[in-house]
């Protein structure tokens, strides 16, 4: 194997080729591309002539939207980051977690409109169809837990994430071969119907539902991890497993509960869902689990604040971002866009500020 | 016996799952051997006899391999069946007791069909019984299986599959056999598709007898081939007379292929070379350099696309067709190098930023990029230019003179012709300076940067060359479908490709190909699946994952790598059997690297 | 030294390969190889040889598996009825014609232009298949099923693809034709519809990642246009998408009149709820897409004063044959009411194919058939003035066998679908033929 001439001069030309600052340049290109974007995009299209232009009730409504969605996104979110922290995994196969909760709940609820409980006792509906979603999604996160990833918690980082991946597609298709693929119509409540104004601002009951819901969830889980025993434990389990099983932490039973934490939140998410879209299908979590999962990396991963904070930001800006950048530029259609757009925000936050918004602004090496 | 019974109450457990996700009640007329072996029941053994089989693995105590006897293992297997089986027929007699109609609205393949076929017209109570007794024969039978003497099991192993094989293909082969005018009554009944008692008698003896005489043989015969006795290590490949032989032989049946199996195979076919072609790229990327790229579908729509749009094809709209806002015209051959070429410098330009991030947020950029492709092709902002929903025509048909490529007997062999060379270029990077560097790279990035290996510029590499190739993938599946439509473009497929990868074995050549044969090939030829094809999928991802990581055909470094503790000789270097690997359960101080 | 003579292998090996294809035989008649346009018209495709005793097999290619299962599943009971009807009644056994029963070959679509090719493969590559009924959807016959049939000549007579790119003068096959309407039509009508009834001079649009909806809404849009109206826009939305607030709220900006969305099932549903909070005031419609139960069970009050427009076979039924012959008898084999509108213009393709087949082919004295595929084809496209369920039948060059197209468009919840309110009559409905419309 001796080394030909040939070989080394690839390899030198390898060696240039790196350290000729072309990062530098294609980053330099793509920062000023996106700022142009942003600021031309924005100013033009908010100083589009009278008649096109968007209302200022628009902006706020689509806010609303954005901040409505992004609940439920921070939810799910915070369920990514937790495990995370713990495993330095990311579960694609939370977003099935989610659709479980929801659809599960479904048929419960499909019952008690039939039989009239869900008007005549709402309340008492309300918190049973919580619990059984909560169930549900915490059965088959814990499940998931115990299959697939615990045999391979010493595999090299590769295979527990392939691992999520597949059976992200097998739970998805067993609901499907259960349930069928047809959407399913999940009723709500006379209760929460309708709409209410705070502060001059038109907010539907069932957003504001969902926002108070989630806001509350969330101060409870960060109570939880910060002042409980378990949460030290799981604290101590995220900075360095081995140190705290030397501490007596069990750690296998502190990951079963990182996953049931991170199930119940999902259950929670899963009932606001599909109390906000009446609707539920198998395909439901793919999504969501995507857009969750962008949004706490976008926040920082690892983080409880920056689950959230990712969650409502991401929310807010694939309700805003769309018309606000692209219409400006007359591009035809810019909802069409916002898929590509909330992952290019992802894309260029991590490339620009790789720890997330929350993140300390570094990349962590390999 | 504590075992036993898990095994069986997870065997019980998984047949209600089978049956619930409708792999029972939708095959009870999938014949596959005469009318009494179906599908359906397939299914319902196939838990109690894994269960069995699972069961009667040998433990290792003091030190020592120890396996079972046979009655120790009938007993087990008795075990683990009884149990199967109460669980299911208690599962029946659930069903029928609490009403079928009152369950399918929930469950939807929990339907009066499936209960039919359960309960054969008896009462719910007696069918659970055979049900338990049926399960029963299947544990034994799959537990002792384990403990036969490899003189029976081997030979009885294979008559088994490969019976069920050929009921599986009733679509395919009668077909085959057909064009080659060859009577074929006696083996496939054209009342009930599948195969007669007679054809499968006959098909499991001259398989067992086939690998009677491998056995004998066997061993004599490979060190013929590989030119060497038997016990010395694996050198590269050596080139004796019978290799030679047998691998233009193997050259000579690829190649009339297409005739002999006539023009449906050859599609599916076509497609599996397709999807190979797409796996050897990826293989560079996931394999060789370590990437876990999740958008893989990025460059095989650009591929696709951008072949199109030079070749002159044209915008579907509802008025007519209609020429892109840019388009060219090239033949077919001048496009595919500035296809490869827009697609390395994507990979380049894209990878640039993006490579240094950590596998985890990698894999979430790539899929996000994959994800930004399609919604960018489906737009109705690039719509002038690709088409939007409606897609694009016309695709170039790849004709050399008069002779055009989109039969698919013709593709075959564009195809064939394509992975062939990307199989080479694949080979002789992995064994070139470039290949060292990215095992460096892969094994431990830190100390490759310290050792100078350029890290950023070889990830870059093995991005854009697993992106060139994966963009000629594309190109190819626009010429053999002829038009494009935004839903074959689609997450999924990324998925699809670094499925073939995992299982056929990351970094392994032959297992990409035989990854696609299975992934791609096999849901093709059995389209009667076709709804199970993703439940399979996440369920085989899964399976390897956590059974076999190194998957069907291991790359013999990969497979080092992914096997921390001390291991034999895996399977396929022809030494002892592998795969009771001694099995340790994870230590909770997280012990070794990873 | 080793490595070097791999790179001529390989590469001997690659132009053996293409060296190979170039010199091998194919079977099936009359192919040359090349796929280019049409062919004259001798009968270079040979004939189908029915033997004494043996059934004349007739494929169908449509969509039975995953979430579209109920459409092509519908279009195939259709065409499975009609050999029942064979012997003049409806009694669950099928008749003959010419002396010979009928087979049915089901091969599964998938909805996709891969899945219609291999498909269309699997039958072509079949040499006692006559003709297919097919596709479902015209992703998989444009340029993929259409063209494998046509190259083998084996006529693909669709009972359900809309898209008007199938029929036209550059992209049509010359085997393909189809009972289904061409959407122009639909799309015309559905504008008409709202500027004349509705009084709207303000449209949107919204289609998904579909060829057939996004020709729907082109198809209404340049047709509203045409009278005078405005288009506000024209917005796009992946089917799989949940939230449409932001979406509707940013077209109730541009306060339009009617919003023309015809997206399927589970995003029409939601668009339906998302905009009775948004837009209260504007007219929704959409399209047989979304009439299904389905609907009015996922959006529930939500359909109310929601306009969907389908055909509308409700006219021809002069002696109601539609509903006390054909429906019984739907029922009565295959469990349920029809999931999907299209079964009777499969029911009519594979009449019109029949009569075909008893026009052109030849009965030998041995009791066998022999079909000739291009007289077959010709025959039917030449069926002029056939009376079928879904309306007259004529046959254009291009294969366009819906010429006069009714469109009914129907209000909810009085939707001609289980669970809908009776009475599940059009509330307008309307005749044109391709000629009428833009």
């Amino acid at each position: 194997m001796a080394d030909s001439g040939s070989e080394r001069a690839v390899d030198a030309r390898l060696s240039g080729f790196a350290t000729l600052p072309w990062r530098r340049i294609i980053l330099g290109i793509l920062g000023a591309t996106i700022a142009f974007v942003v600021v031309v995009g924005s100013y033009r299209t908010l100083t589009l002539p009278e008649g096109e232009r968007f209302s200022g009730d628009f902006w706020v409504d689509q806010a609303v939207n954005g901040l409505g969605q992004g609940a439920i996104l921070a939810l799910i979110a915070l369920g990514y980051t937790l495990v995370y922290g713990i495993l330095r995994m990311i579960n694609f196969a939370h977003g099935e977690v989610f659709m479980s909760g929801a659809f599960i709940s479904f048929f419960f609820a499909d019952a008690y409109q039939k039989s009239g409980l869900l008007n005549s006792r709402p309340y008492v509906a309300l918190t049973i169809l919580l619990v059984v979603s909560i169930l549900a999604s915490t059965v088959v996160a814990v499940l998931l837990e115990r299959i697939a990833y615990r045999p391979l918690r010493n595999a090299p980082r590769l295979v527990p994430l392939i691992t999520a991946i597949g059976a992200q597609l097998f739970i998805q298709n067993a609901f499907r071969g259960f349930f069928g693929p047809q959407p399913r119509g999940y009723p709500r409540p006379q209760i929460l119907e309708g709409g209410i104004e705070i502060l001059g601002i038109p907010v539907a009951k069932v957003q504001l539902l969902v926002f108070v819901t989630a806001i509350v969830s969330m101060i409870a889980l960060q109570v939880f991890v910060n002042r409980s025993r378990t949460g030290r434990s799981m604290r101590a389990v995220a900075a360095d497993s081995e140190i705290a099983s030397l501490m007596g932490i069990n750690v296998d039973r502190i990951i079963v509960i990182t996953f049931v934490v991170g199930g119940i939140l999902a259950g929670i998410a899963g009932l606001l869902f599909s109390l906000a879209f009446t609707q539920v299908q198998f395909t439901m979590g793919f999504r969501p689990g995507i857009a969750a999962f962008t949004a706490a990396v976008l926040g920082g991963i690892g983080s409880i604040g920056g689950a959230a904070l990712g969650g409502f930001v991401l929310g807010l800006l694939q309700a805003v971002g769309p018309p606000l950048l692209l219409t400006g530029f007359g591009v035809p259609s810019p909802f069409s866009l916002r898929d590509a757009f909330v992952f290019l925000v992802l894309i260029l936050v991590l490339v620009f500020r790789p720890g997330g918004l929350l993140g300390s602004g570094e990349a962590e090496k390999v | 016996m504590g075992a036993s019974a898990r095994a069986g109450a997870i065997a019980g457990v998984v047949t209600i799952f089978l049956a619930a996700v409708g792999l029972i009640g939708n095959f009870t007329d999938l014949n596959l051997i005469g009318t009494q072996v179906t599908f359906a029941l397939l299914m319902i053994v196939i838990s109690p006899v894994l269960a069995g089989y699972v069961v009667t693995s040998p433990r290792v105590e003091g030190g020592e391999r120890v396996a079972f006897t046979l009655g120790q293992a009938a007993s087990a297997g008795v075990v683990a069946g009884a149990l199967a089986g109460a669980i299911f027929g208690a599962f029946v007699v659930f069903v029928d007791v609490f009403g079928v109609d009152r369950i399918r609205p929930i469950f939807l393949n929990i339907s009066p069909t499936l209960m039919d076929y359960l309960t054969q017209d008896r009462p719910a109570i007696v069918a659970a019984a055979i049900i338990v007794a049926a399960s029963v024969a299947a544990g034994a039978a799959g537990a002792v299986y384990r403990v036969l003497p490899d003189g029976i099991r081997k030979p009885l192993g294979s008559a088994v599959w490969v019976t069920l094989l050929f009921g599986f293909l009733q679509r395919i082969v009668p077909i085959a056999l057909d064009q080659l005018d060859i009577e074929r009554d006696w083996l496939y009944s054209k009342v009930t598709r599948g195969l007669t008692w007679p054809g499968a008698i006959l098909i499991a003896l001259v398989t067992a007898g086939i690998s009677v005489l491998k056995a004998r043989q066997g061993e004599t015969l490979r060190g013929a081939i590989r030119g060497r006795g038997n016990g010395e290590r694996r050198g590269p490949l050596t080139l004796t007379p019978l290799s030679i032989v047998l691998a233009l032989a193997g050259l000579g049946a690829v190649l009339i292929a297409p005739h002999v199996l006539g023009s449906v195979i050859a599609e599916v076919l076509g497609t599996v070379m397709v999807f190979a072609l797409l796996g050897i790229g990826l293989n560079i990327v996931v394999g060789y350099a370590g990437l876990l790229d999740l958008g893989y579908v990025f460059f095989f729509t650009l591929g696709a696309y951008s072949l199109a749009l030079l070749t002159g094809a044209t915008l579907n709209t509802f008025v007519g067709s209609t020429d892109p806002a840019v388009a060219l015209d090239l033949n077919f051959y001048v496009a595919v190098p500035v296809v490869i070429v827009i697609a390395a410098i994507a990979g380049v330009l894209i990878g640039a930023p993006v490579l240094r991030l950590r596998g985890d947020y990698l894999a979430l950029v790539t899929l996000g990029l994959g994800e930004m492709i399609v919604v960018l092709v489906t737009s109705p902002w690039l719509g002038p230019l690709v088409g939007g929903p409606q897609g694009m025509l016309d695709i170039t048909n790849a004709a050399i003179g008069n002779f055009g490529f989109r039969d698919p007997k013709h593709f075959y062999y564009l195809a064939f012709a394509f992975v062939v060379l990307a199989l080479f270029v694949s080979w002789r990077l992995a064994n070139s300076r470039i290949g060292r560097a990215w095992t460096a790279l892969r094994e431990d990035e830190q100390v490759a940067d310290a050792m100078g290996v350029s890290t950023t510029s070889y990830k870059l590499l093995a991005f854009a060359m697993g992106g060139a190739i994966g963009s000629v993938g594309g190109a190819l599946f626009a010429v053999k479908i002829g038009s494009l439509t935004p839903a074959s473009f689609q997450v999924l497929v990324s998925i699809q490709v670094l499925g073939i990868v995992i299982l056929g074995g990351i970094g392994s050549l032959p297992g990409v190909i035989v990854g696609s044969l299975v992934l791609v090939g096999l849901p093709g030829l059995l389209r009667e699946f076709e709804e199970y094809r993703l439940l399979a999928y996440g369920a085989a991802v899964v399976a390897v994952m956590l059974l076999r990581p190194q998957g069907l055909i291991p790359n013999v470094r990969r497979s080092r790598e992914l096997h921390e503790e001390d291991r034999e000789q895996d399977k396929w270097a022809g030494d002892v059997a592998a795969d009771e690997h001694v099995a340790q359960g994870p230590s909770p101080l997280g012990e070794g690297a990873g | 030294m080793k490595r070097r003579p791999w790179l001529t292998v390989v590469a001997t090996v690659a132009v053996l390969a293409l060296v190979a294809s170039a010199c091998s035989n194919d079977d099936g008649g009359g192919d040359t190889g090349g796929d280019t346009g049409t062919e004259p018209a001798d009968d270079e495709f040979g004939t189908i040889e029915v033997a004494a005793g043996e059934p004349i097999n007739i494929g169908t290619l449509l969509v039975i598996s995953g979430a579209d299962a109920a459409l092509g599943q519908d279009s195939q009971n259709g065409a499975v009825l009609a050999a029942d009807y064979l012997d003049g009644t409806f009694d669950g056994t099928d008749g003959q014609l010419l002396g010979h029963d009928i087979q049915w070959t089901h091969e599964d679509e998938l909805c996709s232009a891969e899945g219609g090719q291999a498909g269309a493969t699997a039958l072509a590559a079949d040499p006692s298949i006559v003709a297919i009924i097919g596709t479902s959807c015209s992703s998989a016959a444009l340029g993929v099923a259409d063209t494998v049939t046509s190259e083998k000549g084996i006529l693909l007579f669709s009972p359900s693809n809309t898209n008007p790119a199938l029929t036209s003068d550059e992209a049509h096959q010359p085997f393909y034709a189809r009972t289904a309407h061409n959407d122009r039509i639909q799309g015309a009508i559905v504008a008409e519809f709202a500027f004349n009834e509705q009084g709207a001079t303000k449209l949107a649009t919204i289609h998904d990642e579909s060829p057939y909806t996004e020709g729907l809404t082109a198809a209404a849009a340049v047709n509203f246009e045409a009278a005078g109206g405005e288009i506000t826009v024209q917005e796009q939305i992946n089917s799989e998408d949940t939230d449409f607030k932001p979406l509707l709220r940013s077209i109730a900006e541009g306060d339009p009149d009617v919003l023309y969305a015809p997206v399927f099932v589970a995003a029409c549903s939601l668009i339906m709820k998302q905009a009775v909070d948004i837009m209260p005031d504007v007219t929704i419609m959409g399209s047989d897409g979304c009439m299904s139960s389905d609907t009015i069970k996922n959006a529930g009050d939500a359909v109310d004063g929601v306009f969907l427009s389908s055909p509308d076979i409700s006219v021809f039924q002069e002696g109601d044959f539609y509903s006390n012959e054909f429906i019984p008898a739907y029922q009565e084999e295959f469990g349920s009411e029809p999931t999907s509108v299209f079964h009777a213009h499969s029911f009519d393709a594979a009449n019109v194919l029949f009569d075909a087949i008893e026009q052109v082919a030849v009965e030998n004295d041995d009791g066998s058939l022999s079909i000739p595929r291009t007289a077959l084809r010709d025959a039917v496209f030449a069926t002029s003035g056939y009376e079928g369920m879904t309306g007259v039948i004529t046959c254009t060059e291009l294969g366009d066998c819906a010429t006069d197209v009714t469109i009914g468009i129907f209000e909810g919840p009085n939707w001609p679908v289980e669970g809908g309110a009776k009475p599940d009559t059009p509330v307008y409905s309307d005749t044109k033929s391709l000629d009428d419309v833009l």
